[in-house]
């Protein structure tokens, strides 16, 4: 019997729930640890949540009590997966499961349990959007799901998430996962990422989903296709201009100059733009990643093994000394070549291409 | 004057014009906490909402007060072009300036100092902290239904790195776990909970670190892992649920500690489990394939690749190490010398454990990195100038706007144990144990305390030094000695 007014009850004197034998919380010893002063009504919930899950019951009614539990507990992981059972199994209409989900979307924005469900449901409307290509257009009676509307409405919500949270983690996983899932590779997911970094062009999340859609569909050539390449490598190029101290596309530059299998001594003179060593009046330096990158640059270049310890030494020195260990364990490397002669005509990717396990 | 004089007086005049604000210790949410730290269920409850004062900072006379300003301290920002401001930059340079007065220890928040001028870490007020968050608690607490063995971990892990006897804590423990443990394997949040990887490996953390692993089932927990085990190799968190590199870690950490059996060989779950694929462009590591690097998952891969083999075999086989060493050094932030956990992010105090933990890894497997790749004297200085609690309460935060919590006050100190303290891996030892099948690796790593001149230049006295710390289990040592010895025999 639960403990509490009888007046407080939800379930314990609704009629409907008469059948059900409510389940309280296991003993857990004299003195449990980090006990929680539950309310009257999230242990009422909880117990009938058992109850019912104990039977393995799907039914309407089940679906009204995962709600009203999620609603007191939206990080409670088994609610949500027993909820997502319980709306397949009583075929309910995901749509609607859709529209409450966007409607409680600012309560939840930071849970990430939502986003998993979100994605069963979507996946459970369009399992397989290839084959529901018929469907694509208007869509006319008896079809199945109007495919082409559902994927506007999930990027239109995601994308208003991202105005509350524009690095939002899991909400960058779900939109990958719709481009993946609805193979929206060239459906304006490139504007997307290209206004993201234009909001604010430190956005990491953006450039690692421009990345995804540029590189990420399967059998696609990405960056390795000259045209595509290009372009990738004009577009960071600008970006960095406007915020030279921004990690995000020198990381990006790096990726596509790797992926291309292009030498970085080809971004050589881009470099120099951000860190000149060559005036006689002193170091004209705006960014501390392209001193990284001219440091990998000159390392390759026989007989510029100097001039890329002067940029490591600038690093450790000066221009970034918090990381003063990591650059002097590049030093050491530097010197480590060096000495051997053996890599240092290689190209850093091609060297380490030789020596990593190829993996299946 | 010399150069360094003019630039103390330079930060003394930018901190002076900082002072002319109000400084309000808000009650708005994080606007970074869209990922604070490892997405645990619930790990984003903050402690219930009470009211607070706005502080306003006294002002000081400007006094030329003679400030020892580490170098890194300075803005690298300031060094160079004025670059386009953006929403990120904004809430980097909020954060930074929260920190500044702190840092260069102008404002040291009437706390005890050591001999170098740091504060103290506070022992007692954190020891207490974590009493308290593993207590009876308020209703407002119902968010962390379902991550209570959290509770259990952070708080008595953390208190044995605070060096206090956790032995009080085991009956209680195991009889709290007992309704917790599903009949059909492996733990949940709660009685009624499905069996997670997360509660679980929480679970087994917390019972180990009390001698009190009796508790758990190790034929049916075999099963249930079995359950989540994916057909690629790698593990959702639980039956229906998602799958990512957490699941393998907590998974492997599972198996090693109890040393269950191993269904696939190592070689093939490390494949399968898709590491290769998670590594992206950067080198740094995402929660799956073509996700954002985070460090979060950067640990959880490095840690499960720890426990597969020596790190020196498996890292450099799986992940590009020098992609990853420099993506890793990139994500100590200036001017707080914390890390943050992706790129143009905040700083947060949780991640001197995702992040800092994670050189002893990959150090392992580096040649020649004697004095690390990282800046250890930076993180100290950061934990214990603008991470600590102030008052009787305690506790260790995010960062000095933010609330602290046990979360944060155990991975907190495992950052101050990793920066003060040496790991190393014994690459004699035997990675296999012939009789069970065991994995040994992560059982083959040695750690002693750092040198009184190490210290030194740390800026820390003897009692500001964390226990020793496993840099895979995150446990002390002792702790996880008695695991292996425990199970050695292995089988069901």
């Amino acid at each position: 019997m639960p403990e509490h007014a009888e007046d407080e009850a939800k379930y314990y004197d609704d009629p409907e729930w008469a059948d059900i034998e409510p389940i309280q919380q296991a003993d857990q010893g004299p003195n449990p640890l980090a006990a929680i002063a539950y309310t009257d009504e999230y242990a009422e919930a909880m117990a009938y949540l058992r109850a019912v899950m104990a039977r393995d019951e799907k039914s309407e009614r089940v679906l009204r009590l995962t709600k009203d539990v999620i609603e007191m507990n939206p990080a409670h992981y088994t609610v949500w997966l027993y909820r997502a059972q319980v709306l397949f199994a009583t075929h309910a209409d995901l749509h609607k499961e859709l529209e409450w989900l966007n409607e409680t979307a600012s309560q939840y924005q930071k849970n990430y349990q939502i986003w998993h469900h979100r994605q069963l449901i979507v996946s459970r409307l369009c399992p397989d959007p290839a084959s529901s290509a018929a469907a694509r257009g208007p869509p006319f009676p008896g079809a199945g799901i109007d495919v082409d509307s559902l994927v506007a409405k999930e990027t239109s919500f995601v994308a208003s998430m991202f105005d509350k949270d524009a690095k939002n983690y899991h909400v960058w996983s779900y939109r990958q996962w719709l481009v993946r899932h609805f193979g929206l590779w060239d459906k304006g997911e490139l504007e997307f990422t290209e206004a993201s970094i234009e909001k604010d062009v430190r956005n990491n999340s953006a450039w690692n989903h421009r990345w995804y859609v540029v590189n990420g569909k399967e059998g696609s050539e990405g960056v390795k296709e000259e045209k595509v390449r290009e372009r990738e490598i004009a577009f960071t190029k600008r970006q960095i201009r406007l915020a030279p101290q921004n990690q995000s596309p020198w990381n990006y530059l790096r990726g596509v100059l790797r992926k291309a299998n292009l030498r970085f001594s080809t971004v050589q003179d881009f470099c120099v733009e951000f860190a000149d060593l060559s005036k006689p009046e002193g170091d004209d330096v705006f960014s501390s990643h392209a001193l990284d990158l001219l440091a990998d640059i000159y390392a390759v270049d026989e007989g510029r093994n100097e001039q890329a310890k002067r940029c490591l030494l600038l690093l450790k020195d000066k221009y970034d000394p918090i990381r003063a260990n990591y650059w002097q364990y590049r030093l050491e490397m530097l010197d480590r070549e060096m000495g051997s002669g053996i890599d240092s005509h290689l190209p850093e990717h091609e060297t380490r291409n030789l020596t990593s396990a190829v993996s299946v | 004057m010399t150069s360094s004089q003019e630039n103390e007086d330079d930060t003394l005049d930018e901190l002076l014009k900082d002072k002319a604000r109000i400084v309000e210790l808000s009650d708005d949410e994080d606007e970074d906490d869209s990922m604070a730290g490892p997405p645990f269920p619930g790990n984003h409850l903050k402690q219930p909402r009470r009211k607070r004062k706005s502080k306003l900072q006294p002002q000081p006379q400007p006094q030329r007060k003679v400030l020892e300003i580490p170098p890194w301290i300075f803005d690298t920002n300031e060094l160079f072009h004025n670059d386009v401001k953006t929403p990120s930059r904004h809430a980097l340079d909020k954060t930074a300036a929260e920190c500044l007065r702190f840092l260069t220890l102008l404002d040291t928040q009437g706390l005890p100092l050591n001999s170098h001028g740091l504060p103290h870490l506070r022992r007692k007020p954190h020891a207490d902290f974590l009493r308290f968050f593993i207590g009876p608690l308020q209703t407002g607490f119902t968010a962390m239904d379902a991550s209570r063995p959290w509770l259990f971990y952070w708080c008595i892990a953390g208190l044995s790195f605070l060096d206090q006897d956790v032995s009080e804590y085991k009956e209680r423990l195991i009889e709290t776990v007992r309704p917790l443990q599903n009949p059909a394997g492996g733990f949940g949040g709660g009685h009624g909970q499905y069996s997670h990887c997360a509660c679980t490996y929480a679970t087994v953390l917390a019972l180990t670190a009390v001698g009190g692993l009796e508790v758990v089932d190790r034929k049916t927990m075999w099963q249930w892992l079995g359950t989540v085990k994916q057909d690629d190799g790698g593990f959702r968190m639980a039956v229906g649920a998602e799958e990512d590199i957490r699941g393998a870690y907590c998974a492997m950490t599972i198996i090693t500690l109890l040393n269950l059996p191993l269904e696939l060989p190592p070689d093939a779950s490390a494949r399968k489990a898709g590491l290769t694929s998670f590594t992206d462009k950067l080198g740094g590591i995402g929660g799956g394939p073509s996700n954002e690097v985070h460090g979060a998952y950067a640990f959880c891969a490095l840690a499960c690749l720890s426990i597969l083999d020596a790190p020196h075999i498996s890292i450099p086989k799986y992940l590009d190490i020098d992609a990853l060493a420099r993506w890793l050094a990139s994500t100590q932030t200036t001017p707080e010398g914390g890390f943050a956990g992706r790129p143009n992010k905040l700083v947060d105090a949780c991640y001197s454990h995702w992040v800092g933990a994670c050189f002893a890894l990959i150090e392992a497997a580096l040649p020649g990195t004697k004095d690390g790749l990282w800046n250890k004297a930076a993180l100290v200085r950061y934990l214990l100038t603008c991470g600590q609690q102030t008052g009787p309460q305690g506790g260790m935060r995010d960062k000095p706007s933010a609330r602290p919590d046990g979360y944060h006050t155990c991975y907190s100190l495992s950052g101050l144990s990793a920066a003060q303290n040496h790991y190393w891996y014994d690459s004699e030892s035997s990675t296999t144990d012939a009789g069970s099948g065991r994995l040994l690796a992560a059982f083959n790593w040695q750690a002693k305390r750092g040198t009184a001149e190490e210290l030194e230049v740390l800026k820390v006295d003897e009692e500001d030094v964390v226990a020793l710390i496993h840099p895979v289990f995150v446990l002390r040592l002792e702790a996880v000695e008695a695991a292996r010895q425990t199970f050695e025999a292995g089988g069901l």
